[in-house]
């Protein structure tokens, strides 16, 4: 114990604040995500030597996913992919006044499912690795459809919702089923004239961030100059404030959703965004009143932020277990061990002892230093909102760009993507589609597609899909009661419009 | 500070700024290759080899030339992409056997890099390369599978499609070709993407056998027979004189003397020419074909002096990479008579 004692010198909580300040920050500025800050510092590794180098690192992780939380509240753009169910009611919130309150739920939400997740990992690290290699193709699929689920709770009229989300699906399989994995490489859905550029189809981030980002500021402009936001409508202080009575009876959601998040982090090649709309479609479905989610409830943010911080810790799981990364940014952070020359595979926790310790004492102590930088930098943060439009939306759209053409270390098509998916995004509101449903489409399904066709290859037969495990009949009835419980709020929601009509 | 000091000290910074710049303008004026250089690998992933490797390289040549060298993980079609449309030599790639495998198997985005790219220096191979079964799998060795697939038995292996992963499966199909005629449509590809997938496959009995490295799959080859993950290496495709090169204590716990019993004599998959296959995954250097020859060779003379320091042979052996350093004309000519073997085998099989 005393050795592990003498590897956290100062130096080392100082490197895993820095990475979370900074990690913050990437999350924060839409294009930038954990991901990246984790690649960019991961040469760093090499000076700092491994300890030292997994604070900084595990630092950027925990600041990165939480960051991204900010400009989804605040200017409707999701700072990171697993952040998008963020939007759903930090936008409206903020747009009410509520942004600073918005903001203060997800930080706690944040910490509480990152240390949850945290406490997981320390726990039950070996005992879930064994669990979740018994997720085959079929399960990880069962999985992805689990969470499609929710576009049919989300929608406010549940054909088009379906409708919208479908089409997402569709732009999802633009580009080819590629070869690494297992596909035949072959364009599809495009013009010849567009291979070149649609080869790995549209990226994510910058559909996402054209999507809301763009489509905001696009259906804002139409509006006009009206003198700025106007600081009228937003009220810092009484009245609108943050309590942590807010989290009165949410606590099974806080819970539920740190452990929906953990989970889905666990699951290799299910990706994060897929806990965190998991986790709200759960929400929604299991909430005695559920009607306010989508319109700025801080039970939505909750069970979104919650999940998506808990993803840090779930997907360190099969990382540190089986030398399986749970998702993209552990798929970086492999490279800090394999530069120091240290394998990760099902043995790394027993020889690799103090590592471990280091890592889970920095991953706990960035948590910690995350809620802090943010609860009480909040009250500035927020303020954004009040700058004048004709300010902010600039300096947004070239962000915007910016980050759009870093995403994939510079591709010009990417910032066509963002301003093709900006037009659209305001197109499709316009014409009444939905873009939530459209998006979880989109960012769902080509990993739905990758694990159908594999389960069929490797079982080659449908009624595999029933018939796998107990595991994959237990998300049936999860699936079923999904379902049941959309169309019954639905149905509820109809008949208390009509009570009211008369 | 006071404000006169301030200047100096802001005076100073710019004339210092200055100077640095214009010595490292000059530098690269005489020397051909840009200040700022850029080297791009054929994989997405920075917790692989390719990464791993590439970076070693290029800190060593940007510290020996004093020039700054970012590498970036852009994956194949990119990377190819990026070198296509730079001759000034800002855009290097790094890239292994996968950049003319590709081309042989017929994957889209690949087309013949003899052709179409100028080849550079190798620089060094992953030896890891390996064939793993189940622990209580029952083939103990490579020849129980020719010889099970020879007797009409399926043997479904696990492979990542379209390159290094499937060129030890088509040596292996091609093998049991000769030594069974018509049965060699028994040893069944398992189309798979990661290593991960591989694994799964192998854990939920989906495949018998599964593609795999020494560095990804070591510790799984420690675990308790009774363990469900656990496996047993049966083949490493490398070389016998590369595996020899190897650190005497291995990787993890497996030592090389170990592991020399998983290669070529002790395992062989015959090519029907008289000689066994083999397969080193190896690293080289591609570079645009309008670049600057100046460019290569200063290049290849300045591995050629960092090679000649053998600082670098101690980094790459400690990351277990095998450090193999030919200059371009001689890489070129290697490379494409290793590609042309291949070549034969992937023309057997079809």
């Amino acid at each position: 114990m005393l050795d592990i004692l003498s590897l956290l010198d100062i130096s080392f909580f100082l490197l895993a604040a820095l990475g979370a300040l900074v990690g913050i920050i990437f999350g924060a500025i839409p294009g930038m995500t954990a991901t990246m800050a984790v690649a960019v510092c991961l040469p760093l590794t090499y000076a700092l030597g491994l300890n030292h180098g997994l604070a900084l690192l595990l630092g950027l992780y925990v600041g990165g996913i939480s960051g991204g939380m900010v400009p989804a509240v605040l200017l409707n753009i999701p700072g990171t992919p697993s952040s998008i169910t963020t939007t759903f009611d930090g936008y409206p919130m903020a747009q009410k006044g509520e942004g600073e309150r918005a903001l203060k739920v997800c930080v706690v939400a944040s910490l509480v499912g990152g240390l949850l997740s945290a406490a997981v990992l320390f726990l039950f690290a070996p005992l879930l690795a064994e669990f979740s290699i018994k997720f085959s193709y079929v399960e990880k699929f069962l999985i992805i459809l689990l969470a499609l689920t929710v576009i049919a709770s989300m929608s406010r009229n549940m054909l088009v919702g379906i409708f919208s989300g479908v089409l997402g699906i569709w732009l999802s399989l633009i580009g080819t089923y590629s070869i690494s994995d297992g596909g035949n490489g072959h364009t599809r859905l495009m013009f010849d004239f567009l291979e070149p550029y649609l080869f790995d189809g549209f990226s994510l981030l910058p559909v996402l961030i054209g999507i809301f980002g763009i489509a905001t500021i696009l259906l804002e402009a139409e509006e006009g100059i009206k003198g700025g936001l106007g600081g009228k409508h937003v009220e810092f202080g009484k009245g609108s404030g943050f309590s942590f009575g807010l989290f009165k009876g949410r606590l099974t959601n806080l819970v539920r959703s740190s452990f929906i998040g953990t989970f889905v982090g666990m699951l290799p090649g299910v990706g994060g965004s897929a806990a965190s709309v998991l986790a709200y479609t759960q929400e929604k479905n299991l909430a005695r009143d559920s009607s306010e989610m989508g319109k700025g409830a801080p039970q939505g943010l909750i069970a979104s932020e919650s999940a998506n911080n808990a993803l840090t810790g779930g997907a360190l799981i099969p990382l540190l277990s089986l030398g399986i990364p749970g998702d993209s940014t552990t798929a970086v952070l492999i490279g800090a061990f394999t530069l120091q020359g240290i394998q990760v595979g099902p043995l790394f926790i027993p020889e690799n002892a103090d590592t471990w310790y280091v890592m889970m004492t920095a991953l706990v102590f960035a948590n910690v230093v995350m809620f802090f930088l943010m609860f009480y930098a909040i009250k500035h943060i927020a303020k954004v909102v009040l700058v004048p439009k004709y300010i902010l939306y600039p300096i947004i759209v070239m962000m915007c760009v910016v980050g759009a053409y870093a995403i994939n270390y510079g591709i010009m098509f990417d910032v066509w993507t963002l301003l093709i998916f900006g037009v659209l995004g305001y197109l499709i509101q316009k014409v009444g589609l939905e873009v939530a449903p459209l998006i979880i489409g989109f960012i769902l399904g080509g990993q739905a597609e990758v694990y159908f066709v594999k389960s069929l290859e490797s079982f080659g037969t449908y009624s595999i899909f029933f018939t796998k495990s107990p595991i994959a009949v237990v998300l049936w009835l999860l699936i079923a009661a999904s379902v049941a419980f959309s169309v019954i709020i639905s149905l509820k929601g109809r008949a208390k419009r009509q009570a009211e009509a008369f | 500070m006071s404000m006169p000091s301030i200047y100096k000290t802001l005076g100073t910074s710019v004339l210092m700024a200055g100077m640095a710049f214009g010595g490292s303008a000059a530098m690269a004026a005489d020397a051909h290759l840009p200040g700022n250089v850029r080297v791009v690998i054929g994989s997405t992933s920075t917790g692989g080899d390719t990464y791993q490797n590439s970076s070693i390289v290029a800190d060593a040549l940007a510290k020996h030339l004093d020039i700054n060298m970012k590498v970036d993980a852009v994956g194949a079609s990119s990377a190819f992409r990026f070198l296509d449309r730079d001759p000034r030599g800002n855009t290097l790639m790094i890239f292994h056997d996968q950049s003319y495998l590709g081309n042989l198997y017929g994957v889209e985005g690949y087309s013949d890099i003899f052709d179409k790219y100028t080849i550079g220096p190798t620089v060094a191979i992953n030896p890891g390369n390996a064939y793993l079964v189940p622990k209580d799998s029952p083939y103990q060795t490579l020849d129980d599978v020719i010889e099970a697939v020879g007797n009409g038995e399926e043997v479904r292996v696990a492979i990542q499609p379209g390159g290094v992963s499937e060129i030890g499966f088509s040596a292996l199909k091609n093998a049991i070709a000769l030594e069974h005629p018509g049965m060699e449509d028994n040893l069944v590809a398992v189309n798979t993407g990661s290593q991960a997938d591989k694994n799964q496959q192998l854990f939920d009995g989906q495949a018998d056998m599964i593609n795999g490295t020494v560095q990804a799959n070591e510790q799984y080859t420690r675990l308790p027979a009774d363990d469900q993950k656990a496996m047993r290496f049966l083949w490493l495709t490398a070389r016998e004189s590369t595996i020899a090169q190897a650190p005497e204590d291995g990787l993890g716990q497996t030592t090389r003397e170990q592991l020399l019993q998983y290669v070529e004599p002790n395992v062989t998959v015959p090519m029907g020419n008289g000689d066994n296959f083999t397969f080193d995954k190896e690293f080289f250097f591609l570079f645009n074909k309008d670049m600057d020859p100046a460019i290569v060779d200063q290049i290849d003379q300045a591995l050629t002096e960092i090679y000649a320091d053998g600082e670098i042979q101690e980094t790459q052996k400690n990351a277990f990479f095998i450090p193999d350093f030919k200059p371009s004309d001689e890489a070129a000519e290697y490379l494409e008579t290793k590609m042309s073997v291949y070549k034969d085998i992937i023309t057997n099989i079809q």
